[in-house]
């Protein structure tokens, strides 16, 4: 049994979903968590449950909300879980209402009736239920009550009948379903009123669908004699108005018989919290000392001395426990060598900086679990809009500063098809925590009273890009007037301990995978590369076939700064994964931690050099995972190609430019 | 206009039509529209977005667009 899960955003779908599957997926407290449908299986039973992007209505405005329209015209699926915000009844009921027109089984989940009942919202449930002719199941999906019930229910329930709840919208809608429904004889399986609705409504999806069936011109004359009979009738500018306004009597009369409202006049906390969050003088700074607490935390503070530890170990008792046990076992000197200098050395050189990039995850996380997340993008506008985009622009550039992949993605909730364009080519400049590595590396080499600073100075550097280009792009390449901002601000909510754990957890385990097979592999192969060449195995390190490669680069390379088959070599297996450039850095300097690694570094670049190389690693290429996604987001090969041609561009005239006139100035 | 309205004071909204389409809908999404009863709650610098509360949520939208909504002072 299949089931669509849907409801407005922020109502708490995304954390239904995990505690009904027990499985985990990724939540956050701001409009677009979920960008694609994800299925997973019911804790008890064999039901698969589907998550949906968060609507307002099933006319969709942007990407993700397509998503949704196109599931319920497309896709298969036994009964909808609509789940609703109690605390904002009048707003999500015209969701509701659609899905029921839909006339599938439907069973409501009225969510968050404590934040209600603390608003003074008191809901009659059972009368709620009657009106509506669906169950009702009150819930708060935050601490998982009464979910049990409503997972034990939604699967148990053999056949919930179709509510025969109907809006009326008067005689002339009527006719107009019955003359939808004569000229489709019968072709579609859908409800005709919700399509003749919808139609109205002016869904392009349900247009299009109807469009596969009846010849356009006889559609669109079909729409303009209705919206006529029915202007001339009603006081209404628009065909849309008057569908809602309709829907608004009813859920106005639904909530008179089922809720009592006590007045009371004391200041939400999220209010209060606002009042200084996003204060006029206030809210820039605040943002701001919010991300140096982030780095410095990370970089300072905290991370540098767990990932201090974790070398220690990796390059203490694992590596002399694999020495000893390597030769206890009798390995061959070629085994001895693929271990401790390419697997040990590959590997283990990403995994020491796993705990930095979990604690970057995790402040990512608690941004936006609490739901500050899109009071920076209030914050932001002003300034975005200066460059040609908005607010929420800045939301998958924040995501991106964990990984490019979900950042990119998470564009799609940007309405406007420019705007969002502009954010999947600049999203790949965030700074990603693969990229973290690499600065923690040679910051710990060159730079060591000033560590937080130089890497803050990378990922406000990736930021200015960003925001110069998205200038430069929009007044060129994509030229358009329309910009577009309205975004809601969801109540701050006080991030749960296990929730947010989970969060941090999912994000960066992709970081530990990786690790274990994709770096795995590509140490093995790159250590093969350094050891062969073409005058057969074990030879010096400059004859091998991974100096011949690394070589054709360095030439090129050589104005930046770094111009070393060493470098060449590890900024092109940087394309695969950004991570990767460490690994290969730790097998061809052939070290076997990253303490003796930095003093080896400064042999080979200066400090001018460093700061080029890093801001070459910075800006050069999307990774592979990133570009794919930009390909599947764009759809166009040509713009993927625009996305890593441009960066490489950008990257190495910045380079250029900082190492040369680094060296003039005599650094 | 909503633009000229002070931080703190309620108004009735009584027409959206001179607001861009796309604002139009998505406002109607959020449930603001003729009649709903609004307040400003803070206006960012610099020509910035200003913060609306309606029926206890809070919704951002840009002061150009503030521009275009008719209220009335309650």
């Amino acid at each position: 049994m299949d089931i669509a899960l849907l409801g407005n955003p922020n109502t708490g779908k995304t954390s239904m979903f995990n505690n009904l599957t027990g499985s985990y997926e990724y939540v956050g407290n701001w409009s677009g968590v979920t960008v694609e449908k994800k299925v997973g299986l019911l804790k008890k039973g064999t039901a698969s449950l589907i998550d949906l992007p968060g609507v307002y209505s099933l006319n969709p405005l942007s990407k993700d909300e397509g998503v949704v329209t196109n599931f319920l015209l497309h896709d298969s699926f036994d009964r909808m879980l609509n789940i609703i915000d109690a605390s904002q009844l009048e707003r999500n009921l015209h969701l509701t209402i659609q899905l029921l027109e839909f006339g599938r089984p439907l069973i409501i989940a009225l969510n968050m009736v404590d934040v209600a009942s603390k608003r003074g919202i008191e809901i009659d449930v059972d009368r709620l239920a009657s009106q509506l002719g669906t169950k009702v199941v009150p819930v708060i999906a935050r601490s998982g009550r009464g979910c049990d019930e409503l997972a034990e229910f939604v699967t148990t329930i053999e056949s919930p009948s179709i509510s025969s709840f109907t809006v009326s919208y008067g005689e002339e809608m009527d006719g107009a379903i019955e003359r939808l429904a004569r000229m489709l004889e019968g072709k579609v399986h859908h409800s005709v009123r919700w399509l003749t609705l919808q139609l109205l409504e002016g869904n392009h999806y349900v247009k299009a669908y109807l469009q596969s069936f009846i010849g356009r011109e006889e559609l669109e004359t079909f729409i303009l004699d209705t919206s006529k009979a029915i202007l001339s009738n009603y006081e209404e500018k628009t065909i849309d108005h008057f569908i809602y306004h309709k829907r608004q009597e009813a859920i106005g009369e639904l909530l008179r018989n089922s809720t009592y409202t006590e007045e009371e006049n004391k200041q939400p906390l999220s209010e209060k919290i606002d009042a200084v969050i996003t204060n006029k003088w206030l809210g820039l700074p605040i943002f701001f000392v919010i991300m140096y607490f982030l780095f410095m935390l990370t970089f300072d503070w905290l991370g540098f001395p767990l990932s201090d530890i974790l070398d220690g170990i990796i390059s203490g008792p694992i590596t002399g426990g694999l020495e000893g046990f390597l030769s206890f076992i009798g390995a061959s000197s070629f085994i001895h060598a693929l271990v401790l200098d390419g697997i040990v050395a590959g590997v283990g050189g990403v995994l020491v900086f796993v705990p930095q990039i979990f604690i970057l995850f995790f402040f990512i996380s608690l941004l936006e679990d609490s739901g500050y997340m899109a009071r920076v993008a209030l914050v932001m506008d002003r300034l975005m809009e200066h460059v040609g985009l908005n607010g929420k622009a800045f939301i998958p550039m924040m995501i991106g500063f964990g990984c490019n992949v979900p950042g990119v993605m998470a564009a799609r909730t940007i309405e406007t098809p420019r705007e969002r364009m502009l954010t999947v080519l600049l999203t790949p400049l965030m700074s990603c925590s693969a990229r973290l590595p690499v600065y923690a590396l040679f910051v710990g080499a060159f730079f060591v009273s000033h560590k937080a600073l130089i890497v803050l100075s990378l990922y406000i550097l990736g930021i200015v890009v960003a925001l110069i280009l998205a200038k430069v792009f929009s007044t060129t390449i994509l030229k358009g007037e329309t910009s577009f901002f309205v975004i809601e601000l969801p109540p701050y909510r006080i991030p749960q301990g296990k929730a947010l754990w989970k969060s941090t957890w999912e994000k960066g385990k992709g970081f530990v995978k990786k690790a274990g097979t994709f770096i795995f592999a590509g140490s093995v192969l790159i250590w093969l590369l350094s050891y062969a060449g073409p005058q057969g195995l074990n030879v010096e390190m400059d004859d091998s076939f991974l100096a011949m490669i690394g070589g054709v680069f360095a030439p090129l390379l050589a104005p930046l700064g770094f111009g070393t088959w060493q470098a060449g070599a590890s900024l092109l297996t940087g394309f695969l994964a950004k991570e990767a450039i460490i690994s290969t850095m730790n097998i061809i300097y052939f070290v076997p931690d990253e303490a003796s690694l930095q003093g080896l570094l400064i042999n080979s670049f200066s400090p001018v050099a460093a700061y080029s190389f890093m801001v070459f690693i910075l800006l050069y290429i999307p990774c592979l995972a990133t570009v794919a996604t930009i390909k599947k987001e764009t759809g166009s090969y040509k713009w993927t190609c625009f996305s890593m041609g441009y960066a490489l561009l950008i990257a190495y005239l910045l380079s250029f430019l900082i190492y040369q006139f680094g060296t003039l100035l005599g650094f | 206009m909503l633009a000229g309205l002070r931080i703190g004071k309620r108004a009735k909204i009584i027409d959206t039509s001179g607001a861009d389409r796309l604002v139009r809908r998505r406002l109607l999404d959020l449930g603001i529209t003729e009649g709903s009863e609004v307040c400003i709650k803070c206006k960012m610098p610099f020509g910035g977005p200003f913060m609306l509360e309606s029926c206890g949520q809070c919704v951002g939208i840009r002061r150009r667009e503030a521009q275009t909504i008719k209220v009335e002072e309650l």
